[in-house]
């Protein structure tokens, strides 16, 4: 059985290394998310954008803390770090909110939610099909980190305080598999 | 995002082109919320014209699925491909979801 992924929480883990990466800072103004997104994802190399898929991943990060940490508080900005290789891609996103506090809590969903996939129960699925809080409104679809985790196989790391997330994805080095002679 | 309806005798197919998005997958919710208002049975919801999908498209596809099961009428899902299944796969609910490859498949599994 596939074990749930989990998100970490973790000051010192090495995707929070900033290192050589670009950084930007937006205001939290939740018409430009994707207006945001596009503008860190145009450094990301062809190879990983996976036709739309690394941008739609970075649009939740960015989400997440605009609209989540930030609470569409234009005064409030975020601030992001990336880097992008043809064999990786990193970012770390901050808020000036208070931190997502649930962690706890939404591993244990996740573990139920990986639960009912593996038996295929889609009956009892249905309970963990998204992951809602009390402040959960009816555009949230709660169901951006169940995709993270999967997406980003480097980690989804919050800090302690919970208003920062690094995420880092290895991409397999693809080899052409005839060799095809340069002209 | 443009919606569509077309109909094939009773069974409702929504043309769904563009992007599910942050910013408009809510529209799907509202549309099929009142086809249900108007007893409307059958659905097909193609995406075949869907290029991009995020956490609130498929969030907004999630809802509408639970709705309809519960009310125990039907509803397929086709034209599932590309990035959108993908991000599908990603949140692991192909299985999850009514899934069927074509419109014309979808609308021979809802004829009686």
């Amino acid at each position: 059985m596939e074990a749930a992924k989990k998100i970490l929480q973790d000051d010192n883990h090495n995707l929070f290394s900033k290192d050589n990466m670009f950084t930007k800072e937006f205001p939290s103004d939740f018409r430009r998310i994707r207006y945001f997104t596009l503008m860190i994802v145009q450094k990301a190399p062809p190879e990983i954008k996976e036709i739309n898929l690394l941008e739609q991943q970075i649009s939740e990060v960015i989400k997440n803390a605009v609209k989540h940490g930030n609470k569409s508080d234009p005064e409030k900005t975020i601030k992001v770090w990336y880097t992008f290789s043809t064999e990786e891609a990193r970012i770390i996103v901050e808020d000036k909110g208070e931190g997502f506090q649930n962690i706890d809590e939404w591993n244990a969903f996740n573990v139920n939610r990986q639960d009912c996939l593996s038996k295929e129960d889609y009956i009892k699925l249905a309970e963990y099909v998204s992951y809602r809080t009390e402040k959960s409104d009816d555009n949230d679809g709660g169901n951006a980190l169940f995709a993270a985790v999967e997406y980003w196989n480097q980690g989804v790391v919050f800090s302690s305080k919970g208003n920062t997330v690094a995420l880092g994805k290895r991409f397999p080095r693809k080899r052409p598999s005839i060799e095809l002679d340069e002209a | 995002m443009e919606l569509k309806i077309r109909k094939s005798s009773d069974i409702y197919i929504i043309d769904v082109n563009g992007e599910m998005d942050l910013y408009n997958s809510y529209k799907l919710k509202e549309l099929v919320m009142k086809m249900l208002e108007k007893k409307i049975q059958k659905f097909i919801i193609n995406l075949e014209n869907v290029d991009y999908i995020d956490s609130s498209g498929i969030g907004a596809l999630i809802y509408i699925c639970s709705t309809i099961k519960k009310l125990s009428l039907k509803l397929l899902i086709t034209n599932v491909r590309g990035s959108v299944k993908k991000v599908i796969e990603l949140t692991k609910l192909m299985g999850y979801f009514p899934i069927s490859g074509s419109v014309i498949e979808a609308v021979k599994q809802l004829t009686d």
